[in-house]
């Protein structure tokens, strides 16, 4: 108990919490912690890093600094026409992808309050998937894939919670109906792509693995403008995200809306998801794998959903580099590389993963 | 404590008037109207189910009334914003559970978010507040420890330094003391008295009635969502309200060191219809 | 529950409904043989082209559809009795794909689909069977219904992706590999039947010996001891018949996933928790599921055919969250 000060006290002499640095500026303050924030940025070194081995990689060897080079335009015509016209788009893709399944997997964790609700697992992708073929074989809608896969999502997600009560409370039990929701519109799915037909069933196998290859370029464009709302309302959402691990009346006791922040929080995951299936369809396990990247790097205090959206974007590119590298001059899709690396990961997470205890 | 609360003279009071709530179909708490003197720990008691916990839910605003209302300074809460309220009244449930790897200073630095905004991250008052806290709950020592590492007593004292860092006049506890034994349980409700040296209002709900008599300034004893009686324990406590609410015989006799009711249960009451 | 109400309530409504199955699944289908043509032929009017389509085309079809019902309704079953758990399928156990992707495996390895048979599949089902159990009884997750279904999932979704991968990198068996991806008694005959049959009649002959042992299971595995039963010998018999029967099943169809959630679903729906009941009714409505999806399957999408396994999971899906809800699960 001291008495108050008469003037503020200067910010040099304010004590700040271990670990963090103050940066004070006419009367606003922000903490940065230092260890999260330089893990972030080696991230970044890391996705730069991915981005120019990915553009370097292909039938024609490049090599890795001059890709990058050729990118942004300098370097010989024929290495620029062979990245901006051939490696970058999909490179873009995968950046795009893995950013929006990165943030959709961080904010649907931090909602159920469990590492395992991801928008694969809980039946989103498989429905913005069965609605983006749906526009794709034209049995049904003559929406653009994008906002079909958008409603898509957006469907499973409102079943996934009408029928299993609400995430957080018990989400466990979230899981198997976002599971047995996501079946349905697997077999939906199949349903429809067994009824197209024959010649484009190579198109419809994308649909069905997730890959890079073959994505259109105007749902690409989609996600990007997605993705320039969506992680900034994400960040700007991060600090009451923050509260929302702990329980509904811890959160409200701390001046959060709780309920108005699950929709905020799931309307970016479900548009994150959505637009990411549009592109790459049912890319699996980045959207698990991500966020718990991205939890190494920035501790137990914060939400990353930044943070995610790098580690996202890493993993789906390195995904895309395994599976055209691996077996070649065979491509593996970027799906069924996550699917088995991913695959052995989430089982370990699901059988080490202890349920929660109360305090 | 902070330039905040000594520039708010005129304490705030919390009351309810014909507060009704519920789960589900069922009402909990019916018709209630209580005022929770300022300054003073109260104590809502009960048995199981008479609505103890959703009462508080209510005072808290966790829970939204069914009719009636909570008026807080006269206004009743649904019109207030809940982080302004947030910056009045804490609140700490039953068995809150914190994400893995927190440790007590980050739980504890959660309490000043009410306080904190997007570009006002840290501020003087927020260090002394957390400073505060810590040193209330004894916790100093332990500040950078993860809280899965602490004992039950040493947890539940890391949650309470939250709820205290929130600065708040008013501080609802929800059985804070029940998963801990004897004396970690006397060492949380000390510290909990010692809250309300500065004008601070607390409401507990207890479990145990003689707990509860030592450590209310004013009870609230429950039955069926209605209020049985209320006062001062020694007013109230007798082997009537005893039966009411427990169907329990029992004498009542005087702690000889506090002067406070110790209920001492005989037996079972005969059941009346 | 007496034996007559066993009867009516549980045994004549399945017969009655398997007897409708078998005549829907003989007389709808694609092709221009219509229902009253078809009908015509089964009661001894028809030409040589109806006769063949029914007898030659449908009837072993059905044949092969009600052996894999009675497979995986028994197995579904047997399964939930012995990992305590209305959640347990052999399918979203991860125990079909395991088959699955063993006759892939084998496949890849240079063996004939015709010359690999039930075995390999049957060691397959065990396989996975083993894996998801062991591993969920391993973590102490076999208590808990939904991570037990979590991680089936997981492992089926690992031996699917890899069961991709191979078929990606070897084009040429590509076609063979494709079926063991997604299950379908479309063009299956009775030469497949019979040569699974041996295995499919053993693993019931282990279910039923396991039935009495799993009945006193339910009641938990000390009592269960109590009574005279060992619950380790009971698990391991009831692996057993789940491996061989859902290895027969898959060797057939490919797998199938939902017919064994399904079916022990509503069998217990017609006659309660017991398990002796339930297996002489889930061996009834087995076939009687696996025969309505594999008619509707041939109906939705004409002229296509759709998988049977999508049917199945079109349909097994909702029971699953049906389940999911009814359940008391523990708060995690």
């Amino acid at each position: 108990m001291t008495p108050t000060p008469p003037n503020p006290p200067r910010p040099a002499a304010l004590p700040v919490p271990p670990g963090t640095r103050l940066l004070a500026f006419g009367g606003r303050s922000v903490l940065l912690p230092v260890r999260p924030l330089l893990g972030g940025l080696a991230l970044l070194a890391v996705v730069v890093l991915v981005t120019a081995v990915a553009l370097s990689v292909g039938e024609t060897r490049l090599n890795p600094v001059d890709a990058l080079r050729a990118a942004f335009g300098h370097g010989t015509p024929r290495d620029v026409l062979l990245v901006e016209r051939l490696r970058l788009p999909r490179a873009e893709a995968g950046l795009a992808v893995g950013a929006a399944l990165g943030v959709a997997g961080c904010l649907m964790q931090t909602l159920a309050q469990n590492r395992l609700a991801t928008p694969d697992t809980v039946g989103f992708n498989n429905g913005a998937t069965a609605f983006a073929v749906a526009s794709v074989t034209g049995t049904a809608t003559q929406l653009l894939p994008s906002a079909a896969a958008l409603v898509g999502a957006a469907t499973a997600a409102a079943l996934a919670f009408a029928l299993g009560g609400g995430a957080g409370r018990n989400g466990y039990r979230f899981l198997v109906v976002g599971l047995g929701v996501g079946a349905v519109f697997g077999a939906v799915t199949n349903l429809m792509l067994s009824r197209a037909a024959i010649d484009s069933a190579n198109a419809a196998y994308a649909w069905t693995v997730g890959t890079l290859n073959g994505r259109s370029a105007e749902a690409v464009g989609y996600l990007q403008l997605g993705l320039l709302v969506c992680v900034p309302a994400g960040m700007l959402l991060g600090r009451r995200l923050a509260l929302l691990r702990f329980s509904d009346a811890v959160a409200t006791g701390l001046g959060v809306r709780v309920r108005g922040l699950r929709i905020s929080v799931l309307l970016v995951a479900v548009v994150c998801a959505g637009l990411a299936v549009a592109v790459s369809g049912p890319l699996g396990m980045i959207a698990l794998a991500a966020p718990e990247a991205a939890r190494r790097i920035a501790g137990p205090r914060s939400v990353p959903v930044l943070t995610s959206a790098a580690a996202g974007a890493a993993l789906t590119l390195l995904a895309d580099l395994l599976g055209r590298t691996v077996l070649s001059p065979l491509e593996v899709p970027a799906g069924l590389v996550t699917a088995v690396v991913g695959g052995p990961y989430l089982l370990w997470l699901l059988l080490t993963t202890r349920p929660r205890r109360t305090a | 404590m902070t330039a905040a609360r000594t520039a708010t003279a005129p304490a705030p009071r919390l009351e309810t008037a014909g507060l009704t709530l519920g789960h589900d179909r069922t009402l909990v708490v019916r018709e209630l109207d209580l005022r929770l003197p300022t300054g003073q720990v109260t104590v809502i008691v009960g048995p199981n189910g008479c609505g103890k916990s959703t009462l508080l839910g209510g005072l808290a605003r966790t829970i939204a009334p069914r009719s009636g209302a909570v008026l807080l300074d006269g206004k009743p809460l649904g019109s207030l914003s809940t982080r302004a309220i947030a910056r009045i009244i804490g609140l700490l449930p039953q068995s809150a559970t914190a994400p893995d790897g927190l440790t007590v200073r980050d739980l504890v630095r959660y309490g000043r978010q009410p306080h904190q905004g997007l570009l006002r991250q840290w501020s003087a008052a927020d260090a002394e507040a957390v400073e505060h806290a810590l040193t209330a709950a004894d916790l100093h020592d332990l500040a950078d420890r993860p809280l899965d590492t602490l004992s039950g007593g040493q947890r539940q004292r890391a949650w309470i330094a939250m709820a205290v860092a929130q600065d708040t006049d008013i501080l609802m506890l929800d059985e804070p003391t029940s998963a801990l034994d004897m004396g970690h349980a006397l060492e949380v409700l000390e510290m909990v008295r010692g809250l309300t040296g500065r004008g601070r209002t607390v409401v507990l709900v207890l479990h145990d009635l003689s707990t509860a008599c030592r450590y209310a300034d004013h009870m609230v004893a429950m039955r069926d969502g209605r209020i049985a009686a209320q006062g001062a324990p020694r007013d109230i406590v007798t082997p009537e309200l005893v039966r009411e609410l427990y169907g329990v015989e029992s004498a009542i006799l005087t702690d000889p060191v506090h002067g406070t009711p110790v209920v001492c249960p005989v037996g079972l009451a005969a059941r009346t219809a | 529950m007496t034996f007559r109400s066993l009867l009516l309530r549980g045994l004549i409504p399945a017969a009655a409904l398997l007897l409708a199955a078998v005549l829907a699944s003989l007389l709808l289908g694609a092709g221009d043989v219509g229902p009253s043509r078809a009908l015509a032929t089964l009661l001894g009017d028809g030409d040589s082209d109806s006769r063949f389509t029914v007898f030659q085309l449908r009837a072993p079809r059905t044949a092969v559809a009600v052996a894999v019902g009675l497979a995986l309704g028994v197995a579904g079953t047997v399964l939930q009795a012995a990992a305590r758990n209305p959640l347990a399928e052999p399918g979203l156990l991860g125990v079909s794909t395991g088959a699955s992707f063993a006759v892939v495996v084998a496949i890849v390895l240079g063996a004939g689909a015709a010359s690999v048979g039930p075995y390999v599949a049957v060691l397959g089902a065990a396989a996975g069977c083993l894996l998801a159990l062991g591993a969920a009884r391993l973590r102490g997750a076999g208590d808990d219904p939904v991570r037990l279904v979590l991680a089936g999932a997981a492992l089926s979704g690992l031996m699917n992706a890899g069961s991709s991968v191979l078929l990606l990198s070897d084009a040429r068996a590509a076609d063979e590999i494709r079926f063991w991806t997604i299950g379908s008694v479309a063009g299956r005959g009775t030469d497949q039947l019979l040569s699974v049959l041996p295995v499919l009649v053993l693993g019931l002959l282990l279910a039923a010996a396991a039935g009495p042992a799993l009945t006193a299971l339910s009641l938990g595995d000390d009592v269960a001891t109590g009574l005279g039963h060992k619950p380790r010998r009971a698990r391991a018999l009831a692996v057993a018949a789940v491996a061989l029967l859902v290895g027969s099943a898959t060797a057939i169809a490919g797998p199938v996933s939902f017919v064994g959630l399904v079916v022990p679903f509503a069998a217990r729906a017609l006659v309660g928790p017991d398990l002796r009941r339930l297996l002489a009714v889930s061996a009834l409505l087995g076939p009687v599921v696996v025969l309505l999806a594999d008619v509707a399957s041939r109906l939705f999408a004409r002229p296509y055919e759709m998988p049977l396994g999508v049917m199945t999971a079109l349909f097994g899906a909702p029971v699953l969250v049906a389940v999911v809800r009814s359940q008391r699960m523990p708060a995690l």
